[in-house]
């Protein structure tokens, strides 16, 4: 890429605790004004690798740039970055004007800059008629919004957050993540936020960087880490997914283990062990024997169906391998537990993983 | 009927009211034991000493239960017992300030080490709090004297024999190791409850490791450096045993001073007004402190109710003593 400087390079970087290893030799390079999630299980070192670009935890190896300079072993208030903790981490014996404050008071900020770049955070988060009161006397939603405007005040050139919804409840979550995202457009500041949620990465980001045992395993926009997952691992954290054991007989067709031959575009040479996922929403069910024009199907039975409101999930058993199939906006149930169907997919719908 | 009976609103009141009184009735019932010892034990003899302190005393040195009077609280206008309790006072002072100044590293130290290291240096705090203070203090004098460890050293690095001991230094020394534990304790229960999640914010926000300490970790564990400033000051105004034997006759303090009004001079008024006087400024230090307590939050974690007065320290006090 000949992009302008990215807002945060990271090459080669790990981290080790004693023995063990967080990160394991990342790179990663997050565009400017870019909104990019770091997801993965918890342990996955998703939160050391925020905290080392926030310098609370220095690399033990590698380098680390933010606009270009770097900043690896810079402590915490020599760098241009500023943080929404997981539980926000607001100061308890200050008030929330105190809290906002803070980070520009430590710069030495003097009124009337001060008083005015509080009062347009305060204004942005819709916390104003709030100054005076203390951190324990606000809600989780408002708790959030106090730790968002403390950061932002600073007018950083990235903010980080460190699963910023999770202390939320469902609903209030949902609403902050459509909130988030408006934010991050109007500042046009980068957002890198750590979520162990796909869902949450899903909706809310840009990019995604898919982390597990330390290791980065993948970075693409929401739709290339669900439509094409670079892993086993990837397919199967990213929502629901049928995975299926094969071997690559083509650039353009895999035999699954049951023997059946599918279409599945692929650059794994010929005769690779791969998987095959398959998401249960891109699958249709018909009645036994008819074949599509086009795609690929499996014949199979009916072994369990799972009334969901929204959805029927159908469990079909194809030989010895389960598919899920999950049909959605469906009057009634055509098929029922026992019967021979087919499981359809256009082509396309299944993706070929690397082991 | 009869379920249906029970939860009717006003029965339901009742029985939550009959349930509150048994559960008051209990409470009395395991606070009695501990009540009835100090009532006998502590507010017995406090009431005999404060009625001590408005009698007579004969020419021969009895105490005349006769008579009632104020001249032994006239006597502590006295300058001499002024300048001892103005020399007290100031040692008081100085110790609890040595005791924060020593005390607080140490106790940041301990808090900020993994548990396990953490159970066995709180272990070699206790220890000197668990052996005679006696013995203790004579140690410290055999320490301290002429011909003790501490003048060896000093001579043989060439700065030639020292006189340090029936002096304040030998006694201010001598008043921080007695009652270090006393602050050192408190503090880590603060230092230990500290989210430092917090701190790590303020260096985000611009903060210097001195910063971030000085707006965030200090204020936060100022209930603990109350307790022990407390826990501190009191027990060294009035201490007897330390100055008396570290500190030799030229540092005569408040409480060698009523030991003498009790024992040598037989002035039982006097001393039994002073042990008044004595008491009286430690409980408005007491209730000062409590007040000004009300308004910590304790290592700024969150808690589920809000803090009565006091009730830091309290908690405080009761964890250092468990």
């Amino acid at each position: 890429m000949t992009d302008p400087v990215a807002a945060v390079e990271i090459e080669g970087v790990t981290k080790r605790f004693g023995e063990v290893v967080a990160v394991d030799n990342i790179d990663l390079a997050i565009g400017d004004g870019e909104f990019f999630a770091l997801l993965g299980p918890s342990g996955c070192g998703k939160t050391t690798t925020l905290r080392m670009i926030a310098g609370l935890d220095l690399p033990t190896e590698g380098s680390l740039r933010i606009f270009g300079e770097e900043v690896g072993m810079a402590p915490p208030d020599r760098r241009p970055v500023n943080t929404v903790f997981q539980a926000y981490a607001l100061f308890p014996h200050m008030t929330v004007r105190q809290n906002i404050e803070f980070g520009l008071r430590m710069r030495g900020i003097k009124n009337p800059e001060l008083s005015q770049r509080v009062a347009e955070a305060t204004g942005m988060v819709r916390l104003a008629g709030m100054e005076e009161r203390r951190p324990d006397q606000l809600s989780g939603g408002q708790q959030q919004r106090v730790a968002l405007a403390r950061a932002l005040v600073n007018q950083p050139k990235v903010l980080l957050l460190d699963e910023p919804l999770g202390a939320l409840d469902l609903k209030l979550r949902q609403e902050m993540q459509q909130e988030l995202k408006a934010l991050q457009r109007e500042v046009g500041i980068t957002f890198v936020f750590v979520t162990h949620d796909q869902e949450e990465a899903l909706a809310m980001s840009e990019r995604i960087g898919v982390m597990s045992e330390g290791r980065l395993l993948q970075v693409g926009t929401p739709r290339e880490i669900y439509d094409r997952p670079a892993s086993r691992f990837v397919a199967d954290f990213i929502g629901r997914t049928n995975i299926l054991e094969a071997s690559v007989e083509s650039a353009s067709t895999v035999r699954l283990d049951n023997g059946a031959l599918i279409e599945a575009e692929t650059s794994t040479p010929a005769g690779s062990r791969v998987a095959v996922s398959l998401r249960p929403e891109r699958v249709r069910l018909q009645p036994h024997g008819t074949t599509a024009a086009e795609g690929s199907s499996l014949d199979g039975e009916v072994r369990d169906i799972t009334y969901l409101g929204h959805a029927v999930v159908y469990e079909v058993a194809a030989g010895p391998v389960s598919i899920e199939v999950r049909v959605e906006g469906e009057v009634g149930e055509p098929f029922a537990a026992g019967d021979e169907v087919t499981v359809a997919w256009d082509r396309g719908a299944a993706a070929v993983v690397a082991d | 009927m009869g379920p249906a009976r029970r939860s009717s609103p006003t029965a339901g009141a009742a029985g939550e009211e009959a349930a509150a009184l048994a559960r008051r009735r209990q409470g009395m019932l395991l606070a009695s034991p501990g009540a009835l010892y100090l009532l006998i034990f502590f507010v017995v003899p406090l009431g005999l000493i404060s009625v001590y302190s408005f009698a007579t005393r004969t020419s021969t040195g009895r105490t005349s239960l006769s008579g009632w009077n104020v001249e032994s609280y006239r006597a502590i206008g006295d300058d001499i017992i002024v300048g001892i309790i103005g020399r007290s006072a100031w040692l008081a002072t100085l110790t609890t300030v040595l005791c924060v100044v020593v005390g607080y590293p140490f106790a940041y130290y301990i808090a900020t080490r993994p548990r396990h290291v953490r159970a066995v240096l709180l272990v070699m705090v206790m220890i000197p709090f668990w052996t005679n203070a006696l013995v203790r203090v004579f140690a410290i004098r055999f320490l301290l004297g002429s011909n003790g460890p501490a003048s060896a050293l000093s001579e043989s690095l060439g700065f030639g024999t020292f006189r340090i001991l029936f002096t304040p230094t030998a006694v201010t020394i001598g008043m921080v190791y007695s009652f270090l534990t006393f602050m050192v304790l408190p503090l880590y229960v603060a230092l230990e409850r500290m989210d430092w999640s917090l701190t790590e914010a303020a260096r985000d926000l611009y903060a210097s490791g001195a910063k971030a300490f000085w707006k965030v970790t200090l204020p936060l564990t100022r209930s603990g450096i109350v307790a022990g400033c407390v826990l501190v000051f009191v027990p060294s105004f009035g201490s007897y045993v330390v100055p008396d034997i570290l500190g030799g006759a030229k540092t005569l303090l408040i409480g060698s001073y009523i030991a003498r009004q009790f024992r040598d001079a037989r002035n039982w008024p006097l001393g039994a007004a002073l042990s008044v006087l004595l008491i009286v400024a430690m409980l408005v230090a007491v209730a000062l402190n409590q007040r000004s307590g009300s308004g910590a939050e304790d290592g700024g974690r969150p808690r589920g109710r809000r803090r009565g007065p006091g009730q830091g320290e309290a908690e405080t006090v009761t964890a250092v003593a468990s």
